[in-house]
């Protein structure tokens, strides 16, 4: 472990590895808008964690509570034990990337890193080696010297995240970080970034809402909505179990069609819906309106294996992504069916307006209450 | 580009730098021709000197009240919304409307013998006889303030609303404490709107005219009013000439000395 990696304090406070971050029962309301409501999350040392949303879910506030700059109604956070609800920011060692970084402007990469260092009373001499192997591990060495204005998107973001390590917080929190960056460079930076974390140690809370970005560097992904945690599970599990329409909607494209339950047996559910009857795993009663719904790669053209649903559509757009090819099907444009099918290849003679067969297995078949 | 600076340049040679130019001249000139005796009258004399002195002295402390008060004006302006931002905003340029003479002499109506504030302080029972305020220092400190207050509030206002509010949650998030927060990050940010308020003030108070003579009258003399004095009624071309050189040192210097410092702090910040 290097240098800059977790303090032994935080080490020896005994947290276990249920818990580095514990948030229980966490509201906070703005004037009549609840921004969080009793909200509780569990993070483990060293994990990767992504409060992931659309803008005005809370995540952003969350975030502003565990830093400390916001103040929660209710509620108790702690961080290796140590209960920080009442502490000012400056006192919980909570670092944070800002989005669009909040570098110093008036002052040089080498002051900007070592700021933290100075404010916390380290002498000058003990913090310039401190300083110097900040900047070595974000290969930022050779701009010490620089105003922070000079520099890139990347190398700004560089600079924010050696200046959150350099104190060596317990938690390092991210807010939006790549946000600022351009595509390329963002996916880039997302997995050097993942790398230099893991390498240092820490235990990271990533805001995002992006969820490609937040499939790539989440050990775990919260999917927030209004101010509550909808789903917290590893992205595998979130991707191909999501537990709500919200989550299967947010995290990944999907066909899904809107239907009513005609049949249960066995832990199964027939459901009648615009293209024909769909089988899925579920126990719903007979009558009740649910949604069906299969991720774009569980879908192949053609028969399909025996047993397997089957629909047939209308192909209405062709879209060539590269490594696939994605079919969005034509679809009664009442309720909110949408169908979405990727394939490894486009099959021949496949051009939008025509007719195809569609197969996927019943257990890829998700039912959710409508 | 320079060439938009024309009319403006052209209007000023005019209206400013000839009428300047020939007041200079008249400065220099004696019975016989050419004769520094304006200045070995205006730099060799105790009682200039003093003049000198209280203009200065008056412009320093206008310039430091008006940075105690201004700044955490400034701040609060910039960082209000809605209508709490529309009524300090009133409230610091309302008086910027009333003339200055409305002004001062709306001080005395204050500050007087049998003024309102003597009247509230002896019925509050605060005094037993009427305080002598107006005609003193600290009446003309604060009638300074009061009137040149806006002139350091809106250049510091201006700085201050560019700042990212992130900077100072950065720092806090760094360990950094209020005071250190302050004095690292707020501060050398808002420099900048500091020393161009900070100079607008001192130039505007150091050739202070009508505000002191309301307040203090002759016994508090300044440079403004040695000239006005020299002109009018001494009819002291040489004296009035010699004075206003000085002053328009004294204003220069220090509008040079801002702009310097301006362009150090645009090009390396504050230091830390």
């Amino acid at each position: 472990m290097t240098a800059l990696g977790v303090p032994a304090r935080a080490a020896q406070a005994g947290a276990s590895s249920a818990g580095h971050l514990v948030v229980t029962g966490t509201s906070k309301r703005f004037g009549a808008a609840v921004v969080l409501e009793d909200l509780s999350l569990q993070v483990a040392k060293g994990e990767f964690v992504s409060l992931l949303g659309p803008s005005g879910c809370g995540k952003t506030t969350l975030l502003r509570c565990i830093a400390g700059l916001l103040r929660p109604d209710a509620g108790r956070i702690t961080v290796a034990g140590q209960d920080i609800t009442a502490l000012p920011a400056h006192r919980r060692n909570v670092g944070v990337v800002f989005q669009n970084y909040a570098l110093f402007p008036h002052l040089t990469v080498a002051e900007n890193i070592g700021f933290g260092l100075r404010a916390q009373g380290v002498g000058r001499t003990e913090a310039a080696p401190r300083v110097a192997e900040a900047l070595a591990l974000v290969r930022m060495a050779e701009h010490a010297d620089k105003p922070v204005t000079a520099l890139s998107g990347g190398q700004q973001q560089r600079v924010a995240v050696a200046r959150a390590l350099v104190v060596r917080p317990s938690l390092l929190l991210l807010d939006e970080p790549f946000s600022a960056l351009d595509r390329k460079l963002r996916e880039t930076m997302q997995v050097e970034l993942k790398h230099l974390l893991r390498e240092v140690g820490i235990t990271a809370i990533f805001v995002t809402h992006d969820q490609e970005e937040a499939l790539v560097v989440s050990d775990r992904i919260a999917v927030m909505n209004a101010g509550r945690i909808e789903q917290l599970a590893d992205p595998a599990t979130l991707y191909g179990r999501p537990v709500s329409l919200y989550v299967l909607d947010f995290v990944g494209q999907s066909t899904r069609l809107a239907g009513r339950v005609t049949a249960t047996q066995d832990g199964m559910v027939t459901v009648e819906t615009a293209l024909g009857p769909v089988r899925a795993p579920g126990r719903y009663a007979p009558g009740s309106r649910v949604a069906v719904a299969v991720r774009p790669e569980a879908v192949t053209l053609g028969e399909g294996p025996a047993g397997a649903n089957r629909i047939s559509a209308r192909v209405s757009e062709i879209s060539f992504l590269g490594s696939r090819t994605q079919l969005h099907l034509d679809l009664p444009a009442e309720g909110q069916d949408r169908g979405v099918v990727e394939l490894p290849r486009l099959p021949e003679g496949v051009q939008p307006g025509s007719r195809v067969t569609l197969a996927f297995r019943e257990a890829d078949t998700m039912a959710f209450p409508a | 580009m320079a060439l938009l600076a024309l009319p403006g340049v052209a209007f000023l040679s005019v209206v400013f730098l000839l009428p300047l130019l020939l007041l200079l001249w008249s400065s220099i000139r004696g019975e016989g021709g050419f004769t520094v005796q304006g200045y070995v009258r205006v730099l060799g004399d105790a009682y200039y000197i003093g003049v000198i002195g209280n203009s200065l002295q008056l412009g320093l402390i206008t310039t430091a009240g008006a940075f105690i008060l201004g700044y955490p004006a400034a701040f609060a302006l910039a960082r209000a919304r809605g209508y709490a931002q529309v009524v300090l905003f009133a409230l610091v340029f309302l008086p910027l409307t009333v003339s200055i003479i409305v002004k001062s002499f709306g001080w005395g109506i204050v500050l007087r013998r049998d003024g309102i504030l003597n009247w509230l302080m002896l019925n509050l029972g605060l005094i037993e006889r009427p305080v002598r305020m107006i005609f003193t220092e600290g009446a003309l400190y604060a009638g300074m303030i009061n009137v040149f207050l806006p002139f350091m509030v809106l250049p510091v206002y201006s700085v201050v609303r560019m700042i990212d509010p992130r900077y100072g949650d950065a720092a806090a998030t760094l360990g950094a404490s209020p005071w250190y927060r302050f004095t690292r990050v707020t501060l050398p940010l808002t420099l900048p709107g500091v020393v161009a308020g900070a100079s607008l003030v001192f130039s505007l108070a150091v050739a202070a005219y009508v505000t002191p003579s309301l307040l203090m009258g002759d016994r508090y003399m300044t440079m403004s009013m040695v000239m006005a004095k020299a002109f009018l009624n001494l009819r002291d071309w040489q004296l009035g000439g010699a004075m206003a050189a000085v002053l328009l040192a004294v204003a220069a210097a220090v509008v040079v000395g801002a702009s310097l410092m301006q362009r150090r702090l645009a090009r390396h910040g504050g230091g830390a």
